[in-house]
């Protein structure tokens, strides 16, 4: 039976984006359509780039973020979040994750790295930014949810701002993870 | 960043019962689409306040974002304590409905004027070239 699935903030509401990111007007339906067409329940993560460095951020990686202020922050927002997810888990609802693979924050298995990026924004397009990993919030909602005892769920993460991205993969991969 | 930004520049803030309707009951979901509208979830009614306080101050805060940058933002239907977490993140009074129909909710979303921040966004762009 389907359960509940937690979706980064963006997946409903593309105005979040770093300016130049958004691939469509509002709710990136490619994603939404495939949870209501099986059944899923959404939930809409808070951005935590949005309420940290806002609607006119610059185009950050990983190193720029893992600060312990920005760590604080999320783990305010990871706070409110979890509780949520354990509402669903005590009432025996299966729970998933739906991150933004190549975010800095929101990444799932892939983030953007890049060690000596700062100054002045002027760095070449296409830098290799994207390398193996976690973003950080999605650390600390892990941190949080193994702190509470809550079973780590099931994840995934939408491709959309990777380069090369298939629309008709990123489906099929969809429909096999939400028709489990 | 050589793609183009295709966002809408308009937020509406949505009762939990909107997006995740009960059988035959108003979906909020293709009328926000087919309009080109983002959506702020608002915590289920079902939630203990415990759970929903935490919640509606990270929607209060991220709406206070969007209404300072010129976004237009509404709200469709109600939650108890949004009032007050928007009040306290300082947010100004939304325009709301409580839609009746689904074309009461589409007429209400086609009447908005354009957002300030859409028209800033393409003068300063303009003023580039």
């Amino acid at each position: 039976m389907p359960g509940v699935a937690f979706v980064a903030h963006c997946m409903l509401n593309q105005n979040s984006k770093t300016i130049g990111g958004a691939r469509c007007a509002g709710i990136y339906s490619p994603l939404v359509e495939v949870l209501r067409g099986q059944g899923w329940r959404i939930e809409q993560m808070p951005c935590p780039e949005l309420t940290f460095t806002g609607l006119n951020r610059f185009w950050a990686v990983r190193e720029q973020y893992d600060t312990s202020a920005f760590r604080r922050h999320c783990r305010r927002i990871v706070s409110a979040v979890v509780g949520a997810i354990e509402q669903h888990v005590r009432d025996g609802r299966d729970v998933v994750l739906v991150g933004i693979e190549g975010s800095p924050t929101m990444g799932v298995c892939i983030t953007s790295s890049d060690p000596k990026r700062a100054g002045r924004p002027d760095w070449p397009e296409g830098s290799d930014e994207l390398v193996p990993g976690e973003g950080i919030f999605f650390e600390e909602l892990r941190s949080e949810m193994k702190a509470r005892g809550i079973p780590a769920p099931r994840v995934i993460g939408i491709e959309h701002q990777l380069p090369g991205h298939d629309k008709r993969a990123e489906n099929r991969r969809l429909q096999a993870f939400f028709g489990e | 960043m050589t793609l183009r930004d295709r966002r809408s520049y308009r937020v509406a803030i949505v009762s939990d019962r909107y997006l995740n309707p009960p059988e035959g009951k108003l979906d909020a979901v293709p009328i926000l689409l087919q309009a080109e509208w983002g959506a702020i979830q608002l915590p289920a009614d079902d939630y203990p306040s415990a759970v929903a306080n935490p919640l509606l101050e990270q929607v209060a805060e991220q709406v206070e974002e969007f209404c300072r940058r010129g976004y237009d933002a509404v709200v469709i239907g109600r939650r108890d304590g949004l009032d007050e977490a928007l009040a306290a993140a300082g947010v100004p009074r939304l325009d709301r409905i409580d839609p009746a129909s689904a074309r009461a909710l589409q007429a209400f979303l086609n009447r908005r004027p354009a957002p300030a921040a859409r028209s800033s966004r393409r003068r300063t762009a303009g003023n580039k070239r």
